[in-house]
């Protein structure tokens, strides 16, 4: 990225589980219910509260590993992490320290056009914090302890990718993956999964720098411009003969910078110790091969068998299969269909469409079976290419299936050959004088009589049908 | 065969006090520090004998019951309004706890 410099950058993930009830209490997840309105005794901390762990949430932690082809284990234990802070009505947060329940595990990202392992560390679970609100008072902060006890998964990675690139794919890859599984729903504008970013430069051939921690982006264009601001800097500071303090950094999405975030510089002793309110928690093996065997097929599964199964490009089939309901979505169309049809109206037509009106595919205004019958009416040479992105168009402006639109407007294209003959000889009979003038060489006619042609059938006549016999009539 | 254990007079550092004072949110007494130093130091050197006893063999352990965490279900049910949760809140504003202004 800044010639003569190596990146390393390292990845912590935040992500919610999607259970209904939180990690240790029966408080609802629900997102945006009035402040407050979702808090038990034992998320606020009343005194002599104690924590009951969800199990649902045991099992996405599992699943999510097994996803991330992770060592599941037997035994994991929770801890308190203590810091003093006004959203964490504790004092301490219940997580998970040495011994978590997923271990070392790998994904595949796509880097240049190939492919690249990615290291994960480990992944466990915690819960996560109050909101603070820090603008509704001059003189106040705002608690709203709505999300305080949600069950997260942290996933950490290994300090394994090298530019701000590979990193946007590996979250984009564990987003995918948690989204294939559904135990997290990825959104992240809604804070559900958001990443800490670990990244430090160094010399090619050195040792590796000082690393600095930029918190909570939950976007991935926030993720790739704040690594570049933040490697800017520290490549600034080292140029200049000065140190990198390793230190919690936010990134400020309206300037584009990173800045210190000096209120946490005392909170790195957080003083870990077992939480004595949990016992450790114990996996049966035919407890974790049960849910081994409810692991559905997986983003990279999915992608070599649509190459396989459908011949599409390693290209296409990375894009269609890199969100669950896009797969979900193609695959409905695809059945039974052409697939080289089905793949370009997805995603061309279709993907065009959702990112004009800023859709995603589970709002598409086409459903698939929609589109199905659209491409049906295509692939049978009903309706012409040209014809079919009109309809389409209209498709998504009324919501009304093809089929009605093509009755309503007559559209169905003319292939009858008998009928585009009469057609024919009808042009032909009208522009004696364009007749002659192609006869004696002006080649270029002909696009003419099509156009004639054409503009008699009412824009339905089949062009192949068209062509063929405007040029037989016409060289006889 | 419990020995009775005689303590010695191991002083905690300065440092150490300071900094632990800082993270429990307690403000530390100049006058208090002799004191508190020499009660914190024998406290530690109490448990430090926790280091002459052979764990070789042992695995690490969390808890002393021989028993896994028992689970519950994944339903919502507790149902609390802000008003119970901010009952006994020293200070609130709408249906949020408030308090001093914390600038990041």
């Amino acid at each position: 990225m800044i010639s003569g410099w190596e990146l390393v950058i390292g990845i912590e993930i935040h992500a919610q589980v999607k259970s209904k009830s939180k990690l240790f209490s029966s408080s609802s997840t629900e997102f945006g219910s009035g402040p407050n309105s979702q808090v038990s005794l034992v998320d606020a901390a009343m005194p002599g509260m104690l924590p009951v762990i969800n199990k649902f949430c045991v099992e996405q932690a599992v699943r999510s590993g097994i996803g991330l082809n992770a060592q599941i284990n037997k035994k994991s234990i929770f801890d308190r992490k203590n810091y003093f802070y006004q959203d964490l009505p504790q004092g301490y947060q219940i997580s998970q320290f040495k011994y978590p329940i997923v271990g070392n595990g790998f994904i595949e990202i796509e880097s240049d056009g190939q492919s690249k392992k990615v290291g994960i560390e480990r992944l466990h679970l915690e819960q996560d914090a109050g909101k603070s609100l820090h603008d509704q008072d001059p003189n106040l902060t705002f608690v709203d302890l709505n999300r305080s006890g949600i069950a997260l998964m942290e996933i950490v990675s290994m300090p394994d990718m090298t530019s701000p690139e590979e990193a946007v794919e590996y979250v984009k890859k564990v987003r995918s993956i948690l989204r294939y599984l559904d135990t997290c729903d990825g959104n992240m504008e809604q804070g559900s999964l958001r990443a800490d970013v670990n990244v430090s430069v160094n010399k090619p051939g050195d040792s590796l720098g000082t690393r600095c921690e930029i918190k909570n982006l939950n976007s991935f264009k926030y993720i790739h411009s704040a690594i570049i601001y933040e490697a800017k800097r520290q490549i600034k500071l080292i140029e200049s003969g000065e140190n990198i303090i390793q230190e919690t950094r936010l990134y400020n999405i309206d300037s584009g910078e990173t800045r210190s975030m000096r209120s946490k510089e005392d909170a790195h002793d957080y003083r870990y110790f077992p939480d004595p309110d949990l016992l450790p928690l114990i996996l049966e093996d035919d407890w974790i091969k049960k849910v081994r065997s409810s692991i559905p097929e997986l983003p990279d599964q999915k992608k070599e068998r649509f190459i396989r199964e459908y011949g599409l490009s390693k290209y296409d089939s990375s894009v269609i299969v890199s969100d669950k309901s896009t797969s979900d979505y193609y695959e409905k169309v695809v059945k039974d269909r052409n697939p080289k049809l089905v793949t370009t109206w997805v995603t061309s037509e279709l993907f065009s469409v959702l990112n004009k009106k800023n859709l995603s595919i589970d709002e598409s205004p086409i459903s698939p079976n929609h589109l199905g019958e659209l491409i049906d009416n295509i692939d049978s040479g009903k309706i012409s290419s040209r014809q079919a992105k009109d309809i389409f168009e209209e498709m998504c402006e009324t919501g009304k299936s093809a089929n009605n639109i093509i009755n309503e407007k007559e559209l169905s294209q003319i292939s009858d050959e008998g009928e585009l003959e009469k057609l024919v000889d009808n042009v032909i009979s009208l522009n004696p004088e364009n007749v002659e003038k192609y006869k004696n060489g002006k080649d270029k006619l002909f696009g003419f009589f099509v156009g004639e042609a054409m503009k008699l059938s009412k824009g339905k006549a089949n062009p192949k049908v068209l062509n063929d016999l405007l040029k037989s009539k016409l060289n006889t | 065969m419990f020995k009775p254990y005689i303590l010695e007079n191991m002083e905690f550092d300065k440092d150490s006090l300071y900094k632990l004072g800082k993270l429990s949110k307690i403000q530390i007494d100049e006058s208090k520090l002799k004191s508190l130093s020499s009660d914190l130091g024998s406290i530690v050197e109490f448990i430090d004998r926790l280091k002459s006893i052979d764990t070789e063999n042992v695995d690490p352990t969390s808890n002393s019951l021989d028993q896994s965490l028992v689970m519950r279900d994944d339903i919502a049910s507790d149902v609390n309004t802000p008003n119970e949760i901010l009952e006994n809140a020293p200070q609130k504003e709408l249906d949020f706890f408030s308090v001093p202004k914390v600038i990041e």
